[in-house]
């Protein structure tokens, strides 16, 4: 088997950084995430290749925050399409986690199938290749396998690594892989080591059945108390590396501009509101309700899976500690034959 | 002048159209007519299928066609009720304007073939319904007889006069049915909301196919009045709106349960709308 030993791990990123943006996961100042390697700042930065998640998932790196799609000119009546913006920038995630994978499968999902290809996110994916990294302790508020997702096999990855110690085990899985690995050269060693052992979770989330429960739950009183704490500040889709709603916009000056698209989030009101003045989501639990049906049971009916790989960082990221694990499962002990 | 037509690969870019005339309907209503630049349509839509209008440099917005004339031009009929409409209702013919589509499932025009049509519309709601109207005028043949119910607050406020009023009557075995809210000078006609019109006239189930479109308040009641009468869900069509941004079934905003309606529907019956969760 193929290593990379650890001591060499700034070597093989500067090595990788050269023809492709590489993002790694990085704690900067207050904040953790994946930023690129070229930007790494000595004394500020920190490689955080031994943390479970970082803050913010690597989402951005596929569908970024904002991106612009398509600028325009426009003289009076008459108006032209200058620039359509697929991205052609070859994009390493290093480091990512098998939530993280797996919730960039879901937006495979979303993006790539059922009628339509999205071209600007085909762009960005068919020029990423994902280097991820097996999880063998899971954290405190990791449930990740409860949701379907096996930490230490990542799925969608195209080179996996396992802690081995000293050294990363260093696993190629596709041809995207195999071609990253190649120029790495000699920093690859071949050794045999050992992958830890998988520890158990500290969270049990008890998803099982629960999809199906949701059918009939739609009207169930246990939303109005689910619900009654959350603020809809949103900041659990921000986080969420599986949330992907958007929204289109656009900025003009003079004769010219773009549009663009941006992260929206479920839990505005402005998200449904319609012109005309009818919004069919205007109350707070009627948002929290969507949120967590989409997750947990329409994303699933549409695509055989739920909207949610079990990372945890919204347990964190939460103001008012509402927590995922606990609605699963008072989801599936609700008693279901009250209705409200 | 742009060559940029439809942008078959990119689904979320538009293609360039210019609108060659513009009428006004209602007070607050009106009609923009279509075509790419120097003729031909950027794509061909099927009734009850929507398109994305832009209006380059304000936003985008989903509008149902209100009909496809040949390959001649396509028919947006727009009420003036926010931002983004307000803007198009002030720009004039020759103006160049982004469309994209065509969205959605449209009406099931096959399925209904050799069934009596109850068309039953409120205010705008007469644009969608529209398209599957001239539909079977089109293919009379294909089609049994044909009742129209139609209402809007006033007179002035009634889409589409010239049809309700001139052609539409003088098809073959074809009834319009039309109301305003209120008694006004001038008006001879019936005076009441839809769903109490619809009952008075009370149309027989047998062999019908009921499709409805209005504000939803009128199709509640609308729905609620058919069931009354005798049809089954699988006799009753609506077709539904929410908000909308990017059409493809990608950006979240217009799901009803697990459906989007901007690729699922926008068309359901009510048999398929009672499955789903009651947020319509």
């Amino acid at each position: 088997m193929q290593i990379l030993n650890k001591s060499k791990i700034e070597n093989a990123l500067n090595q990788l950084s050269q023809k492709s943006e590489l993002f790694v996961p990085m704690a900067r100042g207050d904040e953790s995430g994946f930023y690129p390697w070229n930007s790494y700042q000595v004394g500020s930065d920190r490689l955080m290749l031994d943390a479970l998640n970082v803050l913010l998932p690597p989402k951005s790196v596929v569908f970024p925050q904002t991106e612009r799609m398509y600028s325009f000119t426009g003289n009076g009546t008459t108006v032209e399409i200058k620039e359509t913006f697929e991205s052609s920038q070859p994009r390493i995630i290093f480091g990512l986690r098998a939530c993280d994978a797996a919730a960039i499968a879901c937006f495979d999902d979303v993006f790539l199938t059922m009628g339509f290809v999205d071209s600007f996110y085909q762009a960005r994916r068919d020029n990423t290749t994902i280097v991820a990294h097996a999880c063998y302790q899971p954290g405190t508020n990791c449930f990740c396998e409860a949701m379907g997702v096996d930490p230490s096999n990542p799925v969608n990855a195209d080179v996996i690594i396992r802690d081995a110690g000293d050294a990363y085990i260093w696993e190629s899985k596709t041809d995207k892989g195999e071609k990253l690995s190649a120029t790495l050269g000699s920093l690859l060693e071949n050794k045999e080591m050992a992958a830890p052992q998988l520890q158990p979770f500290k969270q049990q989330a008890n998803y099982e059945g629960v999809a199906e429960k949701l059918k009939d739950m739609f009207e169930a009183p246990i939303w109005e108390e689910l619900a009654s704490t959350c603020q809809t500040c949103g900041i659990c889709t921000y986080v969420c590396p599986s949330c992907y709603c958007f929204d289109i916009q656009v900025k003009s000056w003079g004769d010219e501009g773009y549009r663009f698209r941006c992260y929206d989030s479920c839990m505005y009101s402005e998200y449904t509101q319609m012109a005309g003045g009818h919004n069919p989501r205007s109350h707070e639990q009627e948002r929290f309700r969507n949120r967590f049906l989409h997750k947990l049971h329409f994303f699933s009916e549409r695509y055989g899976k739920p909207l949610c790989t079990g990372c945890g960082r919204c347990i964190v990221a939460c103001p008012v500690g509402i927590n995922i694990v606990q609605i699963i499962n008072d989801i599936k002990e609700a008693d279901t034959s009250v209705r409200a | 002048m742009s060559e940029h037509k439809c942008n078959c690969e990119n689904p979320l870019v538009p293609g360039i159209v210019e609108v060659i005339d513009i009428k006004d309907e209602t007070p607050d209503v009106k009609s923009f007519f279509v075509r790419s630049i120097g003729g031909g349509l950027p794509f061909d839509v099927m009734p009850g299928q929507l398109g994305m209008v832009s209006l380059l440099p304000v936003g985008e917005g989903m509008y149902s066609v209100s009909w496809q004339e040949e390959q001649e031009y396509l028919h947006f009929a727009i009420k003036r009720v926010g931002l983004m409409t307000n803007e198009l209702h002030r720009i004039e013919v020759g103006q160049q304007l982004g469309v994209r589509g065509p969205y959605g499932n449209g009406f099931p025009v096959e399925e209904c073939k050799g069934k009596d049509m109850l068309f039953i519309a409120g205010g705008i709601g007469l644009a969608p319904l529209r398209s599957f109207i001239k539909y079977c005028f089109k293919h009379r043949q294909d089609y049994g007889n044909i009742q129209i119910i139609y209402g809007s607050r006033s007179y002035a406020d009634l889409c589409f006069k010239d049809e309700l009023f001139e052609k539409w009557p003088q098809e073959k075995d074809t009834e319009v049915y039309i109301t305003i809210d209120n008694p006004e000078e001038g008006w001879n006609g019936h005076v009441g909301f839809v769903p109490a019109y619809l009952e008075e006239i009370n149309p027989a189930a047998e062999g019908k196919i009921a499709v409805v479109c209005g504000p939803p308040v009128m199709i509640k009641f609308v729905l609620q009045s058919l069931e009354k009468m005798g049809y089954t869900d699988e006799q009753v069509i609506s077709t539904l709106e929410m908000r909308m941004k990017c059409g493809i079934g990608k950006c979240g905003r217009c799901n009803v349960g697990s459906q989007y309606i901007c690729l699922d529907g926008p068309v359901f019956t009510l048999a398929q709308l009672k499955r789903l969760p009651p947020e319509w």
